[in-house]
């Protein structure tokens, strides 16, 4: 029996690191997305080996079937970015720092620490009851007499938390043009302003030049004001929808 | 099937923290249905009364020493004098983004709610006594400030602040749940210290053992993974690159809000961790902490030298008055508690008064900030000009302002706390300081404007000004008033 | 399982899916592939929760409702951000975290 448990384990530990590993390493985003539902769902089922079933279903419900949905989601709607970029670099120019920090911490940290511990691990069923002593784990029951019961704060603070991330998400990323009014900024009205004197002296020179010529095209109209500002990233609000 | 039982709540314990989360969500709805668009400062002002009314709930509990939840949340008077304080940067901050959301063109209802779930998590934080409340406290505080961050949406930087900003919030909440899962693995527990007999917490746990006996490593990289984890909050020095670009890109009141709250409510919970529960550690994270504050206080004063930009530096400087802040959480004594409050409240009003002047100079989303606009001042706007002045003595820390009474108890804890190498660290980089807070004074009353910036006032902006100036100066004239109300909170906390 | 599996591999284990998020969240330029490994580092770190609830307390809860709790704040965490890669999507056409950078001095 214990040689089996530790081949599912190992198994467990290959898919959800093998797939965490894979997520890193690939060079496209929805490939990433897809590992790391994969690794999700290995952390799932190391919740089922160690006996938090109710756990176990959050995962799934919660990691997999929202927050990878999203992540799915903000990936395809932020899509055409990275068409072109495809062949770029994921990584960027500090990997190998990132890379040595994780590393150092692994090995030099976690490890150690992990392996030094003795731990003051509880009796099993068995040899709790043969002791005399209560045995047993908690359920999914528990779990909930917990949450009214001993972390009735906790919960709460959850709530509140989980509405303000709703109107949060609303607030960001619900785009009513009309709500927002667009200001323009100083450094805009005045280049418009100095648009619209050009267009007035010149007039005024065609209509000193005399009426057989043709009057020139129309004007810098004010809606490509944005486009010349394009390039100019420090600049604020210069983006005109 | 059994019964459920409802726990026993002391209702007085949550009474303000009830206040203000109840009224920031029948604010929402109110402002959602009644609250026409355009006359979105309605929303502002119920918001104001609702935070002066937590603020009159609370008073009545001065000196009660209770706790609630089983020991989760504690009420003693450190806590309620942080409740005050936090209220108070709420309701300037509200005050001030009156007239400048309608302004910017960013006008939304939500704002005013959320600044009060800010301001509600601020107050968990200094309430808190278990390490789980503070990491939620923690993280309802960050999520808030990223949607407030990235309030001015069209503009790119504030989108762009606000990114950065959650990037490496939610990091930080990574190592802080790290942390507290490793403190949990070691001891069984996350309380922070026993507020009835026989609880298991920290305190308990580190009282029982004794040093050689039990092998504390497990404890010790998780309390170092916390600390990550509030150093990045806090903004001490090395996981501080991205303060100065999120409090560029903010919408200003939001930067005064948060350059002022989010220290204030971090160092607080850190306060009672280091010194309720692991004050018997204190050999081991005293010199780390020591070097922290040393290095935050130079490199912040530091980096805020070569700034032209004032909301820039104004940036760095709040770094470096982390470090200040943090001399007072670190020796673990009243006089430390009682340093860390007075600090906190100078530089909380100092720091709003000078972002509320940027404010001022700020039009239509094209911000005047650079020294040179600052030139002449005096002569276009002599109240603008003498308010910044006094914020800027303020924040050197120069006599007869509250900043400097607040340096002076910070220090003298330091000093008496066996930390004088740190102490004149401090004055060392304050000296720094002066100079470029300095350098902006000199140019608004001595220089010639050199460019046509014509700052605008408004109602709510002058008030939040006045009040911000008249507390800096009554508080530094008369520090007593102060000092005699924080000497009675220390007292609780040292329990 | 207690027996057969001893914690230190558990634990092991989270400690390697911590490290593995924290390099993604650090080296990624895609904005998205940063939240992910945020997402990595909280799911080891809820681990560890539930391997010293299993192995130092089965009999109490606590491990197990803080697991929860820690679910729900990553829940709401990546709700944000993925809206905010949304919003900024739309003004600057690029979710290259390198790229989003317009602020310095």
């Amino acid at each position: 029996m214990t040689i089996v448990i530790q081949i599912i384990f190992a198994l467990i530990a290959m898919l959800i690191l093998g797939s965490a590993l894979m997520m890193v390493l690939a060079k496209n985003v929805i490939h990433s997305a897809l590992w790391l539902i994969a690794s999700f769902f290995g952390v799932g089922a190391l919740y089922l080996l160690l006996q938090a079933e109710f756990l176990a279903v959050v995962q799934v419900l919660v990691y997999v079937g929202a927050i990878s949905i999203l992540i799915l989601f903000a990936i395809m709607l932020t899509r055409a970015a990275d068409l072109a970029g495809e062949t770029g670099r994921q990584w960027n120019n500090r990997w190998w720092l990132s890379l040595a920090v994780a590393g150092l911490l692994f090995g030099a940290l976690i490890v150690p620490t992990v392996i030094g511990e003795t731990w003051n691990v509880a009796p099993t069923e068995v040899a709790g009851a043969a002791a005399g002593q209560a045995t047993g784990i908690a359920g999914a029951a528990e779990l909930g007499r917990g949450f009214v019961y001993e972390y009735l704060l906790q919960f709460q603070v959850i709530g509140v938390l989980l509405l303000v991330a709703l109107i949060g998400a609303i607030v960001i990323a619900y785009d009513e043009t009309a709500r927002r009014r667009r200001v323009l900024t100083l450094a805009e009205e005045l280049e418009l302003k100095k648009r619209q004197e050009a267009r007035e002296a010149k007039e005024a020179k065609q209509s000193r030049k005399g009426k057989g010529e043709k009057p020139l095209p129309a004007p810098v109209p004010t809606d490509t004001l944005s486009k010349g500002n394009e390039g100019n990233e420090g600049n604020e609000g210069l983006v005109v929808r | 099937m059994e019964q459920i039982q409802i726990p026993p709540v002391d209702l007085a314990v949550v009474a303000p923290l009830i206040t203000v989360v109840g009224w920031a969500i029948v604010l929402l709805l109110v402002d959602v249905f009644f609250v026409p668009a355009g006359q979105k400062r309605i929303t502002g002002y119920l918001g104001i009364a609702g935070l002066v009314m937590a603020g009159a709930v609370a008073a009545p509990l001065w000196g009660s020493d209770s706790s609630t939840f089983g020991g989760m949340l504690v009420l003693d008077n450190f806590a309620l004098a942080l409740t005050w304080i936090f209220l108070l940067i709420g309701a300037i901050s509200m005050v001030i983004a009156l007239d400048y959301l309608p302004r910017q063109g960013i006008e939304q209802g939500e704002f005013y709610p959320l600044i009060m779930f800010a301001v509600s998590a601020m107050m968990l934080l200094g309430q808190s006594a278990n390490l789980i409340v503070m990491f939620l406290g923690i993280e309802l505080l960050s999520i808030t400030l990223y949607i407030l961050t990235g309030f001015a949406y069209p503009r790119l930087s504030s989108e762009e602040a606000a990114m950065k900003y959650l990037l490496l919030g939610a990091f930080a909440a990574g190592f802080f749940v790290y942390g507290i899962a490793l403190i949990y693995g070691q001891t069984g527990t996350v309380q922070l210290f026993s507020t009835a007999p026989g609880q298991e917490s920290l305190a308990e746990y580190l009282g029982r053992q004794t040093f050689a006996a039990v092998d504390l490593t497990l404890l010790l990289v998780g309390s170092g993974l916390v600390l990550v984890a509030f150093g990045f909050k806090v903004a001490l020095v090395p996981f501080h690159m991205w303060t100065p670009d999120v409090y560029e890109g903010a919408p200003t009141p939001v930067t005064a809000f948060m350059s002022v709250g989010t220290k204030g409510a971090a160092l607080a919970a850190l306060l009672r961790l280091l010194d309720m529960a692991l004050p018997s550690l204190q050999p081991i994270w005293l010199p780390v902490l020591a070097t922290l504050a040393a290095v935050t206080m130079l490199l912040g004063n530091l980096g805020a030298i070569a700034q032209s930009n004032v909301k820039r530096m104004l940036a760095y400087s709040s770094i470096g008055h982390a470090g200040y802040l943090l001399l007072g959480v670190m020796t673990v004594s009243e006089r430390g508690v009682q340093g860390f409050l007075f600090y906190l409240l100078a530089y909380s009003l100092t720091n709003l008064g000078a972002f509320a002047v940027l404010i001022a100079l700020e039009q239509r989303g094209e911000a005047a900030w650079s020294l040179d606009d600052f030139a002449g001042l005096w002569q276009r706007q002599p109240f603008l000009a003498l308010a910044m002045a006094v914020f800027m003595l303020s924040l050197a820390g120069v006599p007869p302002t509250a900043g400097f009474v607040g340096k002076f108890y910070v220090f003298m804890a330091a000093w008496e706390g066996g930390l004088g190498w740190l102490a004149l660290v401090g004055m060392l980089t304050s000296a720094i300081a002066a100079f470029f807070y300095l350098r902006v004074i000199a140019r608004m009353f001595m220089q010639e404007p050199v460019r046509d910036v014509q700052p605008q006032l408004f109602r709510g902006l002058t008030l939040g000004i006045s009040i911000a100036a008249a507390g800096t100066l009554i508080f530094g004239i008369l520090p007593t008033l102060l000092i005699n109300v924080v000497q009675q909170t220390a007292l609780a906390v040292g329990r | 399982m207690t027996d057969a599996v001893p914690l230190s591999w558990v634990l092991g284990l989270s400690g390697a899916l911590f490290c593995i998020g924290l390099f993604a969240a650090l080296a990624r330029r895609n904005l998205v592939g940063v939240l992910m490994g945020v997402e990595l580092m909280l799911n080891a770190a809820i681990i560890n929760m539930v391997a010293f609830w299993r192995y130092l307390e089965p009999r109490f809860i606590t491990g197990q409702n803080f697991a929860i709790f820690i679910i729900a704040v990553a829940a709401a965490e990546a709700a944000v951000g993925l809206a905010m890669i949304i919003a900024i999507y739309r003004n600057w056409q690029t979710v290259k975290a390198d790229e989003v950078d317009s602020l310095k001095g």
